[in-house]
């Protein structure tokens, strides 16, 4: 996460010469969600809307994603907060223009950044059946049952970029050992409503 | 000898001679083996308490351990064919009728073996192949308090360390959930746990 630069409101003027409102939130938003380092190949696609050589192009994609990022960071979410950023000097009009773009996307971009921090492999999907064991080696008539949960675990977001890597792991409960599970979740549901209710 | 229930293929010819030197052990003595070996079957793993056991038995009686072991092996014969088949009490005590002991003695053997069979049996059961078995679940929830995109987030995860068997090896699968796959996987937990519980 990038700070706030001194010369990112300088480069941020730039905005003045977009083509409409609609190009600088266009502009907004991709600046968002662009990694650090995809940051260079943004700018090389925003230089012919802006009409802006390519160093310009530059210092403002990257302005506007210290400046999102900043917002985002902090958890600001009131206008005055925002407008504060800005020097005294900056340009009124395109202030409050890049406010309300700010504004209109905070929440998204929460929640953008949530669903990308790291964790641990996450847990995309679950299935189960149950199944009847009727014979083996050790006993030639039983009656069995005995539960199948299929977990889909996808490795961090961070490190597969656009293609999450999803694994399928098959595992097989005995009723003990189900039994013994469902004890350890209804603590863990006991606990999170103890929490919740202070 | 007539068909036997515990087995299909013929008997070692040993075994009868077994069964008569069994006849000749006193009522008390039959009954101290019989605990000795039952001992043994609910708990395969203690090999080493099992053939303490039957040489202090072999000491106590003057009976030479050589013998006794030949006996013993002829006798477990029988039970653990029945276990497999899932024998009654009555077939176990007509087969050992069948191979040649006492009335009295098969009679005492078979009331044992009824008293034992819930424990033998979920021991089988036990043994019958899992794959990927769950041995083990271990849990941690907490909040994560920031980020390096968000100063202050205050949302709560849940991380799960599921211990898994595969083959031999047991493998440690992380996974976390987020509140609401929490609460959707417990749902369904509980779901599982009914449709067990209806075909138990």
């Amino acid at each position: 996460m990038a700070a706030l630069r001194d010369g990112d409101f300088a480069a941020l003027q730039i905005l003045l010469k977009a083509p409409s409102k609609e190009a600088v939130r266009q502009l907004c938003q991709e600046c968002f969600s662009s990694p650090p380092g995809a940051l260079g190949p943004l700018a090389q696609r925003a230089c012919p809307g802006l009409a802006i050589s390519a160093e310009e192009a530059e210092q403002l994609v990257s302005a506007l994603h210290n400046l999102t990022r900043h917002v985002v960071y902090r958890g600001l979410t009131r206008a005055e907060d925002i407008l504060c950023l800005f020097p005294e000097n900056f340009h009124q009009n395109l202030k409050n223009l890049l406010t309300k773009i700010i504004l209109e996307n905070i929440s998204a971009w929460r929640n953008e950044a949530q669903a990308s921090q790291i964790s641990l492999p996450r847990l995309v999907d679950m299935d189960w059946r149950v199944d009847i064991k009727t014979s083996s080696d050790s006993i030639v008539r039983m009656a069995v049952p005995t539960c199948l949960l299929q977990l889909k675990i996808q490795e961090d977001a961070a490190l597969c970029g656009n293609n999450p890597v999803v694994s399928a792991l098959t595992m097989e409960l005995s009723k003990e050992t189900l039994d013994t599970m469902l004890e350890g979740l209804g603590r863990i549901r006991d606990q999170l409503s103890a929490v919740a209710n202070k | 000898m007539g068909l036997l229930n515990f087995t299909r293929e013929p008997v070692p010819e040993a075994v009868s001679g077994d069964m008569h030197n069994l006849n000749q052990l006193s009522a008390q003595q039959f009954s101290a083996l019989t605990e000795v070996l039952f001992r043994f079957l609910t708990e395969p793993k203690e090999v080493e308490r099992f053939l303490t056991q039957l040489s202090d038995f072999a000491a106590m009686n003057k009976i030479s351990l050589g013998p006794l072991k030949n006996i013993v092996k002829s006798i477990l014969l029988v039970p653990n064919g029945a276990l497999k088949r899932n024998l009654s009490s009555e077939q176990v005590r007509a087969d050992f009728i069948a191979l040649g002991l006492s009335e009295e003695k098969a009679s005492y053997f078979a009331e044992q073996w009824k008293v034992n069979s819930p424990t033998l049996t979920r021991l089988a059961v036990g043994q019958t192949l899992m794959i990927n078995q769950l041995i083990d679940m271990e849990w941690k929830f907490g909040v994560t308090a920031g980020s390096s995109e968000l100063e202050k987030v205050g949302s709560i995860f849940l991380q799960l360390k599921l211990v898994i068997k595969k083959g031999s090896q047991l493998e440690n699968v992380y996974v976390e959930l987020t509140l609401p796959q929490f609460y959707s996987f417990l749902h369904e937990m509980e779901r599982v746990k009914t449709s067990l519980e209806s075909f138990s």
